[in-house]
């Protein structure tokens, strides 16, 4: 009984590319994304409702579209695939770097939606404060902005990196299904699901993904708390 | 030191006057949402005003004219909110530090160990914000402000949000600023003994105009604020010295010029300055003096003018500082009042009211 519950080594690798990409998606728009969050917020600008409207696109969309719109731009013969790889060596399609591109677009409305609110709720005059008693833009930034909106901008890591996990359609639609490169746990799941016997191996990467789902839920509570207490947003 | 004159639209709003100051400490006085606030943001460097300038020390923080504009953290202009405003996310010992932290050790007035003890916030210093008093978290604010070593401070209702006792207890730590730091301040409020407990000269705002500037009992008679004046009940303002207490008898004497008036009994010591004020329309005139009547005060005085405003008259009499009575056009007409006649202004004790003391 327990050897069935045992992952083979190609269900391991699918999980530790999902951690990967993941992971990688993640660091990828941490500051992007804070920063569109805040400029979202915080500043006006023309075409403000443009940028708003691109970013948040990958969230109301077919995930096929985007994964297709990338594989038209990124792709080995697309304008920006081409010109990457002839300057940089560099190949986006069915590479799981592609895949790590494909889910921060998908993942970015997420953290963006996530740190716009919590600049918004940061009161502007505390900032004011800062600037009085001499601190210029960027440390008023980074030294009261930004620590105050931490609980939102961890908030918006957790959603990225389980976005991440969870992409499938722009993922299979622009890097395709390539076991050990861009076969995640939902592209592996998918595969077994259409494989006579492939139901155990498939139940044992769902197990997986609900542990690994449960773990990063885990760990942004942990942090958010302990963000929380910092910034005495609970009662003592 | 503070020379301003200028125009800022927000909105429907707008904000317009001149203001020069020159005493170490003054006051802006005026009725909530009369933009005394954006004046002070204005000062700060935290809005821009369309049109003028402002000028601190002879150097211009603002001129549209010449396109400057500095930024408010290279002005040294510090600000002390109503709500304080201390940085939830740091102890009181890092707020303070937080100005004071970005200044040149040369540039630096005061110590840390020198404000906290000025203050008295000591045992504060590891606290959070959250775990603190209204009248504490104020302290801090003054604190921080102070530590940047601001070349003018500007105080925006630091004790609106407090109640009556802890204001008794925050003035004094305000007036050692005051007096022992010896740095220019601004202090902006709504409640007029705030402002005379700190200082005596003031500047006026109403809707959005600066309308007047100076010792408060000759600003308060200018005639543009006299509307103003007469909606706070402050058209008749003296400065008056405590003489003695009865408190057997529940009453004060005070002491103007020659003239020696009764009023309820007040917790001010003797020999201290206190301003009074009285509405016009709780004076009395009559052509002799009054027996059989509890009004305990009658001073004698000379009337001077006589205006009438819709459907009443204001009397101007002179009683060694003019005095303004509201009264109807028939009991003028009853006793047959002309300009340059003697009159006793009456006023009872209990409609005088004790604006603070100076």
């Amino acid at each position: 009984m327990w050897s069935t519950l045992q992952p083979t080594p190609e269900e391991l690798t699918a999980l530790w590319l999902s951690l990967k990409i993941g992971l990688w998606c993640t660091a990828l728009i941490a500051v992007p994304g804070i920063m569109t969050g805040w400029l979202l917020a915080r500043v006006r600008f023309p075409g403000k409702a443009l940028v708003d409207g691109l970013v948040h696109l990958p969230l109301v969309l077919p995930p096929v579209v985007p994964g297709y719109l990338l594989l038209l731009l990124l792709g080995r013969n697309g304008p920006i695939g081409r010109w990457l790889f002839d300057t940089w060596g560099v190949t986006l399609a069915f590479t799981w770097q592609g895949a790590v591109v494909a889910s921060a677009i998908m993942a970015f409305p997420l953290m963006v939606r996530a740190v716009r609110l919590a600049v918004a709720l940061v009161e502007p005059r505390l900032e004011d404060a800062a600037r009085t008693l001499g601190a210029g833009p960027l440390r008023v930034w980074l030294t009261i902005t930004v620590p105050l909106a931490l609980p939102g901008i961890l908030t918006g890591l957790v959603l990225a990196f389980a976005r991440s996990l969870g992409e499938f359609g722009a993922t299979v639609t622009f890097v395709g299904n390539v076991a050990g490169e861009t076969r995640t746990l939902p592209l592996a799941i998918y595969t077994y699901t259409q494989i006579p016997g492939g139901d155990g191996p498939a139940l044992r990467l769902v197990v997986l993904s609900i542990l690994l789902a449960l773990a990063a839920l885990w760990a942004s509570e942990l942090g958010a708390r302990r963000v929380e207490r910092r910034l005495g947003h609970q009662q003592s | 030191m503070l020379a301003l004159d200028l125009e800022l639209r927000q909105g429907v709003f707008t904000l317009q006057g001149r203001l020069t100051l020159e005493q170490p400490a003054s006051g802006l006085f005026g009725p909530s949402g009369c933009g005394k606030s954006t004046l002070l943001r204005a000062i700060a460097g935290l809005i821009r005003p369309q049109r003028g300038f402002i000028h601190l020390d002879g150097a211009p923080l603002f001129d549209a004219r010449q396109g400057i504009d500095v930024p408010p953290h290279r002005r040294q202009v510090g600000l002390v909110f109503q709500d304080s405003q201390l940085f939830p996310h740091l102890s009181v010992e890092r707020n303070l530090l937080y100005g004071f932290k970005l200044l040149p050790p040369t540039k630096r007035r005061f110590t840390l160990a020198q404000i906290v003890d000025l203050l008295d916030i000591g045992p504060l210093l590891g606290r959070r914000p959250r775990h603190l008093s209204g009248g504490e978290r104020q302290r801090v604010a003054l604190g921080r402000t102070l530590l940047a070593s601001p070349r003018l401070l500007l105080l925006d209702e630091p004790l609106a949000a407090l109640d009556e006792s802890r204001k008794q207890q925050i003035l004094p730590f305000l007036r050692r600023v005051r007096d022992e730091l010896r740095l220019p301040m601004l202090y902006v409020s709504h409640a007029i003994n705030e402002i005379l407990s700190l200082t005596p000269y003031l500047a006026v705002m109403e809707h959005g105009r600066l309308l007047g500037q100076g010792l408060f009992s000759e600003v308060i008679r200018q005639n543009h604020i006299l509307d103003l004046a007469r909606s706070l009940g402050l058209e008749n303002v003296l400065q008056v010295t405590v003489e003695r207490h009865e408190p057997e008898i529940g009453s004060t004497t005070v002491r103007y010029d020659h003239h020696m008036l009764h009023l309820p009994l007040s917790a001010l010591p003797p020999g201290s300055e206190t301003w009074i004020a009285l509405r016009a329309a709780d004076v009395a005139l009559a052509l002799q003096p009054i027996g059989g009547i509890t009004i305990q005060n009658q001073v004698a005085g000379r009337l001077m003018s006589l205006r009438r405003i819709a459907d009443r008259m204001i009397a101007e009499v002179d009683i060694g500082v003019p005095i303004l009575a509201e009264v109807t056009v028939k009991a003028i007409h009853d006793l047959g009042l002309s300009e340059g006649d003697e009159v006793y202004c009456l006023f009872k004790a209990r409609a005088w009211q004790y604006l603070g003391t100076g």
